[in-house]
């Protein structure tokens, strides 16, 4: 990540567990690279953020403020 | 949490920069602990449940709610966690320690002179106050001790950030060929937009507010000095936002067993900070006069492109996070979400945060729409939307990140992990009832800041009643008040376990680093001149048609000190008012 | 400058969002032919609105067919007219309304509960809205921006009624 000269930083992948996780967390099964590693989840879950963001919004714009009381025009 | 690593700790490494960090962060939850009280003690009176003090004492209440929430613990933490980012990242001290602690003790003084100028606001035998409420918007004025503590807190931060500026130099020639690493990069950019955007306050406080409070100058203009608090105003909620984006960026994917999915596009996002995170502020004043519809609109589309970072940013820290549930066996469109550490309570609280930032992502679009503007502009609505952004975006990813960081700092392990994941839950569980119901009381039409749930009138409740609303207020406030009471004890008994090794954390590589960036990304120079071209694009006109309108100091604006006054002018208005209906 | 091939697809979709958004408050603004409040209400010097041509006696005026100006001052704690001492602001249904609020000492809100008629009103300007009644009924006015330690009794009240219960007084 940050810097790739600094002591503090292993360039091994195999970073120890959080300090603040769970006894017995399970570890790192594998190592995944950028190539192999295509964030398929993420997509989908962001492509459903996206659908409810137009959902709300069009929602918010057209029903709850055009559509509400004593619209100023001037 | 008995994970045991065989890497020295920060504090191993560096122990008077972990001490300084430490303080920083225990100034930081004093503030919580006092911020979080006067929290609960404004949802119980306005939802009516419990009353403790006269409504008019309800402004003081918010005026230390927002003031030492908003400015004082996140700052404080800020500040902790940027020494603590730069010292790791350059893996190097401060340049001169004793200027680092000289920033520290000027921020705490500074805070220290706001804070008892605001409490004294309950002792009415003593003549200083400062019910201003976070905006302090003239007329009204506070003590002047409100402002020359403001002023030096700011200077404090100015100080840190030259302080973080001059290690990058000295590092920098030591190592003229590298990128700077990721965290130290965060730490640049935010401080130059913050430089860019104190301007704003620091002309209004000490060129206007200051002098005013003094009796030095007799008049200030109300729009003039408004706009200039939203030229800090609104940068100021992105100074907030950029160290928890800089614990999701960076610490949260090694938390989660994976690593930070693309570097160049962090860099991207917080250069993108840098430069729109100013000239928007105008969008705080869509329904003020005296500014052109023109200058609203420039505001306008400014402020939707800032969405841009943010909404990267919602990709780029799942992505990392996936890629650490991968790692650890997860599979799977959706599957993987079960093999995240969500016994991690730093993991568990940076991901709820994230949740409803994603909601309070949604409300803020609406806040930046100009004309919908007229819907919300100060409803509860705008309240329920930061509470979700800096009051938990914000807030609970700092409390997350402390139980990661903690036990670095101190080699002493977090007191009770159980109880630091239902903390965090039952923050996530009480902003989202308490903030939903603001949203929703809002649309109604209830307004924000006001010490009354009642008026004459009934808001046009649609569906669910405001009485329900005011409950669920009541009892989210209340949940938000017991969850930061846990945290704060959690981590004072944190300070009598067992001192042990075994504390160090590394921060894996990203999986695109920085190499696969372009090296202008790393020219502070050009980006702080393009940022102040910005911001003198979008204010020169808006700030020059007010000051030829109004002239500097605005004509005829009679000081209101917050003090006893006010009282006499208001029962002065009613009988007046009555005197004219009887003739 | 290397950058996966999903988020180019979701840096394409955030960019029209954000034009999507820019395009619907175009569109309200153009179509639906909502304004701002802007400059064009002028300026009042908060000392004197006691002696100003319009809001020294401020209240409701006919200025048309169907039209009507309303002048409000705000102040520490009430608003002229609109708070109970000063009486309802009246205006009959079926009309186009012009608000000219200023403020006589600090900065107040003025919001037509649960509508989108909201606006600050800050010293020294003038805060010009208009709107049109299409029903009739009670609202509540609120200050909305904190004023001092009586915020919270700022309130008042804007009746529109039918056409021929109009009188063309405040009450």
């Amino acid at each position: 990540m940050s810097g790739t000269t600094v002591p503090a930083e292993s360039n091994e992948t195999e970073a120890e567990p959080s300090v603040s996780a769970a006894t017995g967390q399970e570890e790192i099964q594998r190592e995944l690279s950028h190539e192999e590693y295509d964030p398929k989840g993420t997509l989908a879950l962001i492509l459903i953020y996206f659908a409810i963001l137009m959902a709300m919004w069009v929602f918010m714009y057209f029903v709850e403020f055009l559509g509400n009381e004593l619209v100023v025009v001037g | 949490m008995s994970t045991q690593t065989d890497q020295p700790s920060f504090v191993d490494r560096y122990p008077e920069e972990a001490a300084v960090v430490r303080r920083s962060l225990l100034v930081a939850f004093v503030m919580l602990g006092i911020g979080a009280l006067m929290g609960l003690v404004q949802a119980l009176h306005r939802t009516n449940v419990l009353r403790i003090i006269d409504s008019a004492d309800y402004y003081t209440v918010l005026t230390a709610h927002g003031v030492f929430l908003a400015i004082v613990f996140t700052i404080f933490f800020l500040v902790g966690l940027y020494q603590w980012a730069v010292t790791r990242s350059l893996d190097r001290s401060p340049v001169d320690i004793r200027f680092t602690h000289a920033w520290a003790t000027m921020m705490t003084v500074g805070s220290l002179m706001a804070g008892a100028a605001i409490l004294l606001g309950f002792i009415d035998e003593v003549p200083v106050s400062a019910d201003v409420l976070f905006t302090f918007y003239a007329p009204l004025q506070a003590h002047p001790i409100f402002y020359a503590g403001l002023a030096i807190f700011i200077v404090g931060t100015w100080m840190a950030g030259a302080d973080w500026f001059r290690t990058w130099l000295a590092w920098r020639k030591d190592n003229p060929d590298e990128r700077i690493p990721l965290q130290t990069f965060m730490v640049l950019t935010t401080m130059i937009m913050w430089y860019v955007a104190t301007l704003g306050v620091a002309v209004e406080v000490l060129v206007f507010l200051l002098p005013w409070s003094l009796g030095l100058i007799d008049s200030v203009d109300p729009l003039l000095t408004r706009t200039l608090f939203w030229f800090f105003g609104h940068p100021v909620v992105y100074f907030w936002l950029m160290p928890a984006y800089l614990l999701w960026y960076t610490v949260m994917p090694k938390i989660a067993g994976g690593r930070l999915f693309s570097d160049p596009l962090a860099r991207v996002v917080f250069i993108l900070f840098v430069l729109l995170s100013t000239p928007v502020g105008i969008h705080h004043q869509y329904v003020d006069p005296g500014i052109a519809q023109g200058f609203k609109f420039i505001a306008m589309t400014n402020t939707m492109f800032l969405l841009l970072p943010s909404l990267l940013t919602a990709f780029t820290v799942v992505a990392s996070i996936e890629h650490g549930a991968r790692q650890r066996g997860g599979t799977g469109l959706f599957g993987w979400l079960t093999a995240l550490p969500w016994r991690d309570p730093a993991f568990t609280g940076m991901a709820l945060a994230g949740l409803l930032f994603a909601a309070g992502g949604f409300s803020g679009m609406v806040n930046a729409g100009m004309n919908i503007n007229y819907l919300v502009h100060n409803t509860l609505w705008v309240p329920g939307h930061f509470h979700l952004t800096v009051g938990t975006a914000v807030a609970l990813t700092f409390m997350a990140g402390t139980y990661w960081l903690w036990p670095q700092l101190t080699n002493r392990e977090i007191y009770s992990r159980p109880i630091a994941l239902a903390q965090v839950v039952m923050w996530f569980g009480g902003m989202a009832l308490m903030s939903n119901a603001m949203h929703v009381a809002g649309l109604f039409g209830v307004p924000r800041r006001t010490a009354e749930p009642q008026y004459s009138f009934d808001f046009p409740a649609l569906f669910g009643t405001i009485g329900e609303l005011r409950l669920q207020i009541a009892v989210g406030g209340t949940l938000l008040f017991i969850s930061t009471v846990l945290f704060l004890s959690n981590l004072a008994f944190s300070l009598g376990t067992p001192k042990r090794e075994g504390f160090g954390q590394t921060i894996p590589p990203a999986l695109s680093g920085p190499e696969d960036s372009p090296a202008v990304l790393d020219n502070m120079k050009l980006w702080a001149a393009i940022a102040v071209v910005l911001v003198v694009l979008a204010y020169a006109l808006p700030l020059g048609a007010i000051i030829s309108d109004n002239g500097l100091f605005g004509v005829g604006i009679e000081p209101y000190p917050m003090l006893v006054r006010p009282l006499f002018d208001w029962a002065g208005a009613t009988l007046a008012g009555l005197a004219e209906v009887i003739a | 400058m290397h950058i996966h091939s999903y988020e180019k697809l979701w840096l394409g979709m955030a960019l029209l969002l954000i034009v999507g958004f820019i395009g619907t408050i175009t569109y309200g603004t153009v179509g639906a032919g909502v304004q701002m409040v802007d400059d064009s209400g002028g300026n009042v010097e908060p000392g004197n609105v006691s002696e100003h041509e319009e809001f020294g006696e401020p209240g409701v005026e006919k200025v048309g067919e169907n039209e009507y100006d309303v002048h409000v001052v705000a102040r520490q704690f009430v608003f002229n007219p609109g708070s109970e001492v000063y009486g309802a602001i009246e205006v009959p249904v079926n009309s186009t309304v012009n608000f000219y609020v200023t403020s006589a000492d600090v900065i107040h809100g003025f919001s037509i509960a649960g509508t989108n008629a909201n606006t600050m009103v800050i010293p020294g300007e003038v805060a010009e809205i208009t709107i049109e009644t299409e029903e009739t009924g009670e609202y509540g006015i609120v200050c909305h921006e904190y004023c001092g330690e009586g915020h919270h009794n700022m309130e008042g009240l804007l009746r529109v009624v039918p056409e021929d219960e109009y009188n063309g007084s405040t009450q």
